[in-house]
């Protein structure tokens, strides 16, 4: 996790070092966080916002952002509902996600208690993420099973 | 001889105690290690992560209330969420066994010409041995979650309901994967299996034209589901195919998403130990995001079905004694915190499907075979899985039930006939002579006590250790602690006669327990030393059978009347509801806990108002009278010294604090090491019985190891337990001398 000022520049830099060179980047466009934010890293070469079935089978990074973060469990909570952020948190073997601090809570059960939450349209399809896909079926815990091996979390601060 | 278990799947159906004798053998020889090392760290974890839940017990509180809401609604939910599923544009279909699960599944992926389909982990689907089903018609059925994974690969039965492939070390999925995939890829670590079967996986999962999932819970008012996971294969079956079908329980639906919320917080914690797994995701099929083409098989519409099973639930549901276990919600807390099943796996300890103590009822329910629940006896009553279980399942209670159902499934033997006109008691209920004989243990050392010096050396004539083997099952390896010439109720007349001032206050009634009685009555001469010495009255019951005994054996009508001789004794003897004291920890969960069962609401009330521990009453009494204890008992006079390894009684554990006697112990001046075991594997007359003696000594292993790493790491330590039976297991582990509690106490008078 590393916290990141609210800038187009910051935001690009993050997810650039985060990245580490690897290409292309798959951005599911962001839904909770202006995209104002992403505009630099979307005019970034290689950052791709509409991928071909090729492209989910290769990238090696996906970039989402958070509609909510969850303090004690440190898990964020990705809308997978309607655009490619389904697939971009999921398919690349790095999970980049941008959630804004204003959107912390405690506890897991604090998001039900949200207000819009008493609507049952709202946010129909959502995951709390807490860690790379892991499993300690095969004896030791071992991370990086079919989802990403890394997940890293920039809070907009 | 019976012939060697070749594979877990011969002895899977538990439908007779020679099938589980042979499991118990296989599950010994081959699996224990990887059970052993694996249940107990997720064991460790578990009690790491609820003690950073500062609202643990509320949070349980409001998974059970809605668990019963929930069952109790069950009609109406199945009907609304039938709505919200055909509204949210998925198919649904409520069935009735699993003949109608599996046949409907079986049409869908026919009508969408279906080759190859992906698999989440699914109890669920093992239960109606939904992928049998499908192979038949040619489909290729593959397991993604890695567990499931090994087990589809070496074609076994789960053994665990959170990681079924608990019984797996790395070096068995090695060899097995090595011989299955014959590959010359590494394979050595969990970092290369694990990227073998993910790349193996990954092609399954995109050229997938079906997907299959479970469901942790669902909700009614929106269809939406709960799914709980760490290795991403269940995201992946619910997004990659077009076609996603999901089977669940008809007891996992609940009133709407907001009841999702203390799950998410109690599973994973209880499960693995962790805040939350990796993934948890709440889905509402068919998915609005669109179809990727991954298998160039041109654009696809999502399409959703959802299957809700009722396969025996419905009636379950109606059984008012077994109907607890659908609220389970199949964390394994029960599974990892039982002794028996730390050391033998769902394999021994289990069913074709289902796991554990809580897997007996679940096993006969969803088979409407009540015989396949043997395995129930394995469960020793020890409570230790009812404190751990989030949704507080009575889960031992569950067990007597079977057993006592199962007890019924046979008339009364000759012998068992026989025994009772010996021991004088009608028989009021089916049951084996050796159950007979432990039920009515007080009767028998009645005889024994009376015949004493004849008795004991009866014991030891050649033959005798023989019969009662063949007899009763009573393993003739096992010592058996000789009779006592005199009872405790005997001797205790003199003390008490002597040593009775008037005018001390307050009076307590000492309960005369059957297990002290005839066992230990120096024990319970020491129990009426130390309270006279606190400067307590103190009055010994009768001996009466509180009815722990015949409860084990499932000899429930037994018990009940036992309960009852003695609630109405003590309500007579102790009319002014003066303390009643206890020694033996079984005894006091008998009345804490059992009778909640046994009596009227009434009665137990009353009785739990004035029953305690005796080690807790002392200190709770000394502290009202800001006695210091060291005024009373002088640490100087205990010769071996203050350090003391002491094993908390399993039942003691499910009714109080037994850390109220090791702050007892540490102000008087000991150094306490505490046992972390959940049981010692007697567990009353279990470690007796020719069938489980190989159990009960693989569960005191551990309990032995750490009270030696005790005295590597600090020197010469005295045993110290509480329970009559963890005494004698420790005693016979250890070859030392063990003291209870009041024993300790009484050295130091």
């Amino acid at each position: 996790m590393e916290v990141v000022s609210r800038s187009p520049e910051a935001v690009r830099d993050a997810v650039l070092t985060k990245a580490a060179g690897k290409r292309p980047i798959l951005l599911a466009e962001p839904r909770y966080i202006s995209l104002d934010y992403f505009r630099l890293l979307q005019s970034v070469e290689g950052v791709l916002s509409h991928p071909r079935p090729d492209d989910y089978r290769s990238a090696p990074v996906g970039v989402t952002d958070a509609f909510a973060a969850v303090a004690r469990t440190g898990s964020v909570c990705v809308d997978i509902g309607a655009d490619i952020a389904g697939y971009v948190s999921l398919l690349p073997r790095l999970h980049i996600v941008v959630v804004d601090i204003k959107k912390l809570v405690f506890r897991p059960s604090d998001l039900f208690r949200l207000e819009p939450f008493a609507r049952p349209t709202f946010q129909e399809n959502f995951v709390f993420i807490s860690g790379p896909s892991a499993t300690a079926d095969m004896g030791p815990l071992v991370r990086g099973v079919h989802g990403p091996h890394e997940l890293h979390i920039l809070v907009l601060c | 001889m019976p012939k060697r278990v070749t594979s877990p799947r011969e002895i899977a159906a538990k439908e007779s105690k020679q099938i589980l004798r042979r499991a118990i053998r296989f599950a010994l020889d081959t699996e224990s290690a990887a059970v052993r090392h694996n249940t107990r760290s997720f064991n460790r974890s578990r009690y790491q992560a609820t003690v950073a839940l500062p609202d643990y017990d509320a949070l349980k509180d409001e998974a059970r209330r809605i668990k019963e809401d929930s069952l109790a609604n069950r009609i109406a939910l199945v009907q609304q969420l039938s709505e919200s599923v055909t509204r949210n544009g998925g198919h649904f279909l409520f069935a009735r066994d699993a003949g109608e699960a599996c046949r409907y599944i079986q049409e869908v992926c026919k009508s969408h010409h279906v080759r190859s389909l992906v698999k989440g982990k699914s109890i669920t689907s093992e239960e109606i041995h939904l992928n049998a089903a499908l192979e038949r018609d040619g489909i290729r059925v593959v397991e993604t979650d890695l567990a499931e994974f090994i087990l589809q690969s070496a074609d076994e039965q789960p053994s665990h309901n959170v990681a079924p492939a608990i019984h797996y070390s790395r070096e068995r999925i090695t060899a097995l994967f090595r011989r299955k995939f014959q590959t010359d890829l590494p394979l050595d670590t969990g970092e290369d299996l694990t990227r073998f079967a993910r790349e193996r996986l990954r092609k399954d999962f995109l050229a997938a034209d079906a997907g299959i999932t479970g469901a942790n819970l669902v909700s009614a008012e929106c269809g939406s589901l709960l799914l709980v996971e760490s290795e991403a294969n269940i995201r992946m079956t619910c997004i990659a195919p077009p076609l996603h079908i999901a089977l669940t329980g008809l007891e996992k639906i609940v009133p709407s998403r907001h009841e999702f919320a203390p799950f998410i917080e109690l599973l994973a914690v209880s499960g693995t130990g962790q805040p939350l797994t990796s993934y948890t995701s709440v889905f509402r099929p068919p998915l609005s995001v669109p179809v990727v083409d991954f298998r160039g098989a041109g654009s696809a519409i999502r399409e959703f079905h959802m299957v809700v099973l009722d396969n025996g639930r419905e009636a379950l549901a109606q059984d008012a004694r077994l109907s607890e276990a659908l609220y389970c919600i199949r964390c394994s807390a029960c599974l990892n915190s039982c002794a028996n099943f730390q050391v033998l796996g769902g394999h021994a300890f289990g069913g074709v499907t289902y796991s554990g103590g809580i897997g007996a009822t679940w096993e006969a329910a969803t088979t409407g075979q009540l015989k396949l629940a043997h395995f129930s006896d394995l469960c020793t009553g020890c409570s230790r899985c009812a404190t751990q279980c989030p949704v507080r399942i009575d889960i031992p209670g569950l067990n007597v039930e079977l057993r006592s159902r199962l007890n019924h499934l046979v008339p009364l033997s000759w012998a068992a006939r026989m025994l009772h006109l010996f021991l004088g008691v009608p028989p009021v209920e089916d049951a084996s002579a050796q159950q007979v004989f432990f039920a009515h243990y007080d009767r028998a050392a009645r005889w024994g006590t009376m015949f004493a010096p004849v008795s004991n050396f009866a014991i030891k004539i050649p033959g005798t250790r023989w019969f009662l083997e063949k007899m009763f099952g009573i393993d003739r390896r096992r010592h058996l602690a000789p009779f006592p010439k005199k009872t405790w109720v005997d001797v205790a007349a003199n003390e008490l006669t002597a040593k009775t001032e008037t005018g001390q206050v307050p009076e307590v009634l000492l309960l005369a327990d059957v297990f002290t009685n005839y066992g230990a009555p120096q024990r319970g001469l020491d129990a009426i030393r130390c309270l006279h010495a606190a400067g307590v009255r103190v009055r010994l019951t009768k001996s009466l059978p509180e009815g722990r005994a015949a409860l084990s054996q499932g000899m429930v009508e037994t018990a009940r009347i036992q309960a009852q001789a003695l609630s109405g004794y003590l309500a007579t003897e102790n009319a002014a509801g003066q303390p009643l004291l206890v020694v033996e920890p079984s005894v006091l969960a008998m009345i804490l806990r059992e009778y909640r069962k046994l009596l009227s609401a009434d009665s137990f009330a009353k009785l739990q108002s004035f029953t305690s521990d005796l080690v807790e009453f002392l200190s709770r009494h000394l502290a009202q009278h800001a006695r210091d204890p060291r005024e009373i008992f002088d640490i100087r006079k205990f010769a071996p010294g203050p350090k003391l390894f002491y094993h908390r009684h399993c039942q003691h554990r499910a009714v109080s604090d037994p850390s109220i006697t090791v702050d007892f112990l540490q102000s008087i001046g000991f150094q306490v090491t505490c046992s972390q075991v959940e049981c010692c594997g007697m567990a009353g007359s279990f470690g007796y019985k020719k069938d489980f003696y190989d159990v009960s000594q693989a569960v005191s292993e551990e309990l032995v190891e750490q009270w030696k790493a005790a005295e590597r790491a600090n020197g010469a330590h005295t045993l110290l337990a509480s329970g009559v039976s963890c005494i004698e297991q420790l005693q016979g582990a250890t070859r030392r001398a063990v003291l209870h509690p009041v024993e300790l106490l009484a050295q130091m008078l």
